[in-house]
């Protein structure tokens, strides 16, 4: 008789057999790997990813849940240090992003883990691997947004609004109502301007930007 | 030569003054305090982990020993202000209101102890802004008979017997941004206590532990864990406090219930803080004067930590207690006894 078969005889009835296998172990996570740990420490920002002990501190007193409900750096962190890639990616790619930096996490965090550097890199990490597919709303606006700066060396406020609608394909909201008011408004008291000025030979400085960015 | 000093009046300092002079050494005991029996005393302990027997019958029969025993002089409100010589002979200054008086003696023991760390400087838990934010030593003077509410837990705002108690765990211990990344020790134990204790006097309340992990490593504490959340029905929270707000009047706390990983808020009338354990004035002040090693923390560094616990890191200089790093009473004890054992046979060669 093979190992772990136990011998049982209920009401005349034989139950012999392998436990085990009448009562299969639920097993949801196989494999875990730190690889990804690894990956966000090398990041920009990633390196203090490891010092974190998942007391919370950073989750309790962050300003963001009253907004978005899920957001969750501790959770994120445990995530990635737990290799449980797929729920990172699955229930987590669109929070990542949402970090607003006020660097409350950080400046409270009892193990010196730069919580906000850490969440970027964490975020940083997933847009490495594509998981988003189509640009989404904040990175249409960083890219709009860095763009302008590296054209003109300053912001434009109508250009980059009108920039930021036309990427994410939305120049019709942008002629909406509410939206042409609220401009109107800003423009007649002084918050906008129509057209933004020019900085004097900055395409010497936008071209080595370029160059170092490349 | 057959006399010690001992410096410092605490449970570890009296117990290897008795035990010296039991063993037929004269010691000098210095306390700057008027009182004998240091941390215990001054913040009128009132039950220890974790049988919950009363403090006063572990601390007077220790200061009753040394007061009972002609070979000790104590020297209460004084302090060791300077120290010359060396092994086996120092000459030591002891000064009080009165004035100074030099004495020799064969060897120094340092028993100065432990100061309750401020949670003045944890901003966000408003401890000194908010009247109901209490530190664990508060609790303990409030639980005790004899203490400023006569054994009445009453929340220090507006005396009413509070409901809803949540207790914050490891506040000044295991936190690198007040430079205290050390284990306290006896935060756990000392919390599920005074948990036991609130409910045994208001079995409607509830109590609320926000820990990261519970420590119960020592005799029994373990066991008092269990009885807290079976018997009692203390709710354990893992999740670190991370702020305390006034929300319509009540105190309101925030944290993570990691195991569900999602934030809370939640509104308490009486907030504990489980106030670390961070080197005293005494220790410090000891260190400089007799010229010893400190740690990191400012605790004293012994020679050797496996093999030479209790000799600082000058011959003839003895170290003992809570001035090493954390410890509850129960080891303080041991630890009077040890350097004691150990002073008696280095003094004898």
């Amino acid at each position: 008789m093979a190992e772990n078969t136990d011998k049982m005889v209920i009401d005349g009835v034989e139950l012999t057999g392998i436990w085990k296998e009448f009562l299969p172990s639920r097993i949801l996570y196989e494999d875990v790997t730190t690889e990804f740990l690894d990956e966000v420490k090398k990041l920009p920002g990633g390196a203090t990813i490891a010092k974190c002990y998942q007391c919370g501190t950073c989750t309790g007193g962050c300003t963001l849940p009253d907004f978005v409900d899920k957001f969750n750096p501790r959770r994120f962190i445990d995530l990635v240090r737990r290799g449980h890639y797929d729920i990172l990616v699955n229930e987590n790619k669109d929070l990542v992003w949402k970090c607003v930096s006020c660097q409350r996490c950080t400046h409270r965090c009892p193990r010196g883990v730069n919580t906000q550097e850490v969440v970027r890199a964490i975020a940083k990490f997933l847009e490495d691997r594509k998981v988003f597919g189509k640009l989404t709303n904040d990175e249409a606006f960083d890219e709009v947004f860095m763009g302008e700066v590296i054209e003109d060396g300053r912001i434009d406020e109508v250009k980059i609004v009108k920039d930021f609608y036309s990427k994410t394909g939305r120049l019709k909201d942008m002629m909406r109502a509410d939206q042409l008011s609220l401009g109107f408004k800003m423009l007649t008291s002084g918050r906008i301007k129509l057209f933004g000025g020019k900085i004097k030979d900055w395409k010497k400085v936008s071209q080595r930007l370029k160059e170092e960015l490349q | 030569m057959k006399t010690v000093l001992v410096i410092g009046g605490g449970v570890t300092g009296l117990k290897a003054a008795s035990e010296l002079a039991g063993m037929g050494y004269n010691v000098s005991l210095v306390e700057k305090e008027d009182y004998l029996g240091g941390q215990v005393v001054k913040h009128k302990y009132y039950k220890l982990a974790p049988d919950l027997r009363p403090a006063g019958d572990v601390i007077d029969p220790v200061i009753k020993a040394v007061e009972s025993n002609s070979n000790i002089k104590v020297h209460k409100h004084s302090r060791v202000v300077a120290v010359s010589g060396n092994a086996p002979e120092f000459k030591a200054k002891i000064k009080n209101s009165k004035g100074e008086s030099e004495e020799t003696f064969g060897a120094i023991v340092v028993a100065t102890g432990f100061e309750h760390f401020d949670p003045i400087v944890k901003q966000e838990y408003g401890y000194g802004r908010f009247k109901d934010v209490v530190t664990n030593s508060e609790v303990e003077e409030m639980l005790n008979p004899n203490g400023p509410t006569k054994g009445e837990l009453k929340r220090p705002s507006d005396g009413k017997v509070p409901k809803k108690i949540a207790i914050f765990q490891c506040v000044g211990s295991r936190d690198k941004q007040v430079g205290n990344p050390y284990c306290c020790r006896v935060g756990c134990v000392v919390s599920t206590k005074q948990a036991i204790e609130i409910k045994e006097k208001c079995p409607d309340s509830e109590v609320y532990v926000y820990y990261m992990d519970m420590r119960m490593f020592g005799r029994g504490w373990e066991e008092l864990y269990g009885k807290a959340m079976e018997d009692y029905e203390v709710i354990f929270t893992r999740g670190r406090g991370a702020e305390v707000t006034l929300k319509n009047q009540q105190l309101s706390l925030r944290a993570e219930e990691t195991v569900m990983n999602r934030p809370i808020q939640h509104s308490v009338d009486m907030i504990i803080l489980a106030a670390g354990i961070a080197a005293g004035d005494g220790t410090i002040d000891a260190a400089k004067v007799l010229g010893i090693k400190q740690n990191d923390y400012g605790f004293l560094a012994p020679k050797d930590d496996f093999l030479s616990p209790n000799e600082s890191s000058k011959a003839g200089i003895y170290i003992a207690g809570a001035d090493k790093g954390p410890l509850d009473i129960e080891n303080c004890i041991v630890e009077g006894a040890a350097v004691a054992a150990k002073v008696a046979s280095n003094l004898k060669n």
